[in-house]
């Protein structure tokens, strides 16, 4: 649950998701579910070139298996945060729950 | 909770057979499997056969007024909604219709619906009724061939739905007629086949599920994750209850395949909060059926301005409700009531499950984009009426998927599962509140759903009389795979570990350990609020304990109340360390606070090299500015001494920029003191003197190239310097240390 409460957080701003088959894709996030699915508006392709069946593309849904990185805007992250959240996590008061 | 109720309606349909022993159960779908009631199941005989009842069918449309079959079929096509309010409902609105007639209105409606646009009277009225009849059969036997005979019946179904919308035009005022006609319209198919098929529903092969709801499926309200709910729901269909084989055939016609005209795409985060949210003002009388309700949330929706989702709408959690352009989009017509296209809204329109802070900055971020780019993808919405492989799924089962994803999240404390995001958004509000201090706007609390913690025990499935368990793994109660058992390793492989990492793992261990005690004692604050009176006593011993903890962990030994120099260098030669010095000093009491401060300084130059990697001693800074203010006198020149400590020591100091500017607000406090209390005892022996001395010597004589900047020059610091040296090298020291009297 801590990267799904992390990307929820994001919600709304830019990201650039590089997904396993090498396609680059910027846009604004919009929704992310537990899997880590991706929904992302207003995309765009870094090479439109090499891609040129993405051009009418405007909207997209990324399974989360696929995606290598998501390449984040720095100050919208809270680092400390993130570790402390990392702390709770990993001390799993109840480690029967659902992750 | 109306969602749970009509998943009520769901299981209540496989669970008329579970009212029958299991046994029967299998029995049965044994029979028919493999049995005398399997039957080489050819639809395209079967679309004939049905095809030929059209012309019965139609001689029964104006017989359609009554009321039980139309309450039969309303119930069983309109299975989303609240299944009590059903009957009454339906009582209600059918008794008007039999007030006007209800065969004569069934058959003004046909013809007002069919006859006010010719062109599809000639077309849409031969065809409606076929094109019904197959997405009906379709329903239970999906196979690939029908898909395509479908698709051309849904265009001329579509049309017919069109007109219908138009059609009525002059009824529009009248929203509940208009409701009346969509119902009416529908229960006008159905029972004409429910009357034919029922005939030979003994030879008709169960409907292709391969795996029963029933079994694994989420639970309904509050039944075990896992164990098929034993008992039967209560539900509406209580006429269909003596007779299976209607059940069988209401199921079919139930999940009715016609492309809903207006949105209903509704994830069940929409569901959920539309149905709850206060802003469900209803034109409508709250017992009314399901199809107004729809309209009600189409109407919603709308006025909270969005282009409507069409299409399979995955569950996702999201910054509201994605009016997302689907891509097997299962575009219906365009209802009358939604008028031109939406073109400028902005895609969210429901983030009532958002914190306040995130709804803001993202309305705020609509707001600047709606107005520049308004999207040329608009076009979208007028291409492909036609889609061949919408329907394969009906409302009810997307919303069945839907649920099981989203039970999964539901937590039943905030804080804990989504630690991140509430405390990202907390911190933000706090930080805007500093922004921009007069505004009283926010302080809205956040309201999350809390849902009751429930024990999940899993039962596995049994039938009564079978060997064995059944394994049936669904989502919630998955089937363990691996057997794996915990293997701790023995000493000797414990000693054979790399003993340079070994350190500083036990350090890292320490920090820590240190760290899960400071955010409890950070927390402490804020669960302080929480606790009810009579509890907050012991909460406050808990946190004495946990700040006496952290405090021992930086002594040596527990008796010597000194802070052990050993200690904390080990802690602070990490990065992470360093981090847990840093946010742990404001919480430390003043004696304490000053102690470790003292050995920081002590201990400078071995830091100092120790960060040349990491660079982040300077997130000391503050919080050691705020201990230096508040410390007395004669420990602040105790500091200054520390800080020179050994001979050689303070140009190592110098070096580092942390050094420096410690330094300087060691000198800028004592300045302050100085000037603002004039008997301060600062004064009172010459140590201070004679400590600023050898400072401003030492400063001079160092190069400037051994001398780092500071983080920030004090202001005070010409002023100190003026008391104790003479002009000529207080021009040199100005020079040097590039301070001027001018500086802020």
């Amino acid at each position: 649950m801590l990267f799904y409460s992390f990307f929820k957080s994001l919600v709304g701003k830019d990201v650039v998701v590089e997904l396993k088959n090498d396609l680059s894709i910027c846009g604004t996030l919009h929704s992310v579910d537990q899997y880590l699915n991706i929904k992302m508006t207003d995309i765009s392709v870094t090479d439109p070139e090499k891609y040129p069946h993405m051009l009418s593309v405007k909207n997209c849904f990324i399974r989360g298996s696929v995606v290598r990185y998501v390449q984040l805007p720095a100050d919208e992250v809270d680092t400390q945060l993130l570790q402390d959240a990392a702390h709770f996590y990993s001390e799993e008061k109840s480690l029967d729950t659902w992750p | 909770m109306f969602h749970f109720q009509s998943f009520d309606d769901d299981c209540t349909l496989e669970e008329e057979e579970g009212l029958v022993e299991e046994e029967d159960e299998i029995d049965q779908f044994n029979d028919d499997t493999f049995g005398a009631g399997a039957i080489d199941n050819d639809w395209q005989e079967e679309h004939a056969r049905l095809a030929g009842l059209d012309e019965r069918v139609r001689d029964e449309v104006d017989g359609a007024g009554d009321a039980s079959s139309v309450d039969l079929s309303l119930s069983g096509s309109n299975a989303h909604s609240s299944a009590p309010p059903q009957p009454s409902s339906s009582s209600r609105l059918y008794p008007s219709i039999d007030e006007r007639g209800g065969g004569d209105l069934a058959e003004s409606l046909t013809h007002l619906i069919l006859g006010s646009d010719p062109a599809i009277a000639g077309v849409g009225a031969a065809s409606s009724d076929r094109s019904l009849r197959p997405l009906m059969l379709s329903g239970q036997t999906p196979q690939p061939s029908a898909l395509a005979g479908q698709s051309s019946l849904l265009l001329s179904y579509q049309q017919q739905h069109q007109v219908m919308h138009r059609g009525p035009a002059p009824l529009s005022q009248d929203k509940t007629l208009m409701s009346i006609i969509k119902e009416v319209g529908l229960p006008n198919r159905p029972p004409a086949l429910s009357r034919e098929e029922g005939r030979d529903f003994s030879e008709r092969v169960p409907p292709p599920r391969s795996s029963s709801p029933v079994i694994g499926s989420p639970p309904v309200r509050a039944v075990p994750i896992g164990t098929p709910p034993k008992q039967p729901m209560s539900h509406v269909h209580t006429q269909q209850n003596n007779h299976p084989s209607a059940i069988q055939h209401v199921r079919a016609s139930m999940p009715l395949r016609y492309p809903p005209p207006f949105p209903e795409r509704l994830s069940p985060n929409n569901l959920l909060s539309i149905a709850s949210s206060p802003l469900s003002h209803s034109p409508f009388p709250a017992g009314v059926g399901p199809v107004l309700s729809q309209i009600q949330r189409a109407q919603l929706l709308n006025s909270q301005v969005g282009p409507f989702q069409r299409g399979p709408a995955p569950p996702l959690l999201q910054g509201g409700v994605g009016g997302f352009r689907p891509f097997f989009g299962q575009s219906g017509p365009r209802v009358g009531l939604h008028g031109p296209p939406l073109g400028h809204a902005p895609i969210r329109h429901n983030t009532t499950h958002l914190h306040p802070q995130h709804r803001r900055m993202l309305n705020q971020r609509m707001q600047n984009r709606g107005l520049g780019d308004h999207v040329g993808g608009r076009g979208v919405g007028d291409r492909k009426n036609r889609d061949p492989y919408s329907n394969l799924m009906t409302q009810r089962e997307k919303e069945w998927v839907a649920r099981i994803q989203m039970m999964q999240l539901q937590s039943t404390d905030p804080y804990l599962d989504d630690y991140y995001y509430q405390n990202y958004y907390e911190k933000m509000e706090k930080r805007q509140e500093r922004d921009r201090d007069n505004r009283k706007e926010h302080t809205t609390k956040l309201i999350t759903p809390q849902v009751a913690k429930l024990e999940h025990t899993y039962r596995p499935v049994q039938f009564a009389g079978s060997l064995g368990k059944l394994t049936v793994s669904s989502v919630n109660n998955p089937r363990k795979m691996i057997d794996a058992v915990v293997t701790t390793r023995s000493d000797d492989e414990e000693k054979r570990e790399k003993q340079v990492w070994n350190k500083r793992r036990q350090i890292l261990y320490t920090v820590e350990k240190m760290y899960s005690l400071l955010l409890e004692v950070q927390d402490f604050e804020k669960k302080f609020l929480q606790t009810p009176e009579h509890q907050r006593d012991a909460l406050l011993e808990q946190h004495k304990t946990h700040m006496v903890q952290l405090y021992n962990s930086l002594r040596e030994k527990e008796w010597d109340d000194r802070v052990s120099d050993k200690q904390c260098l080990m802690i602070m030669s990490v990065r992470k360390g360093k981090r847990l010095i840093s946010r742990l000093l404001p919480f430390l009491p003043q004696p304490h606070a000053a102690a470790v401060v003292m050995g920081i300084a002590r201990n400078l130059p071995a830091l100092a090299k120790k960060d040349k990697h990491d660079q982040v001693l300077c997130w000391l800074v503050e919080p050691v500015t705020t201990v230096i203010q508040s410390m007395s006198s004669t420990s602040l020149t105790d500091l200054l001494q520390e800080l020179q400590g050994s001979e050689g020591q303070l140009p190592l100091v110098l070096q580092n920029k942390f050094g420096v500017t410690l330094l300087y607000l060691i000198l800028s406090e004592g300045e302050r003191m100085q000037s603002s209390d004039p008997n301060c005892q600062l004064m009172d022996d010459n140590r201070w003197t004679e400590l600023v001395f050898s400072v401003t010597r030492e400063l001079l004589k160092v190069p400037s190239s051994a001398l780092s900047s500071p983080l920030f020059t004090p202001p005070n610091l010409v002023s100190l310097f003026s008391r104790y040296v003479d002009r000529q090298r207080l021009e040199l020291l100005q020079e040097k240390l590039q301070i001027t009297s001018l500086t802020r």
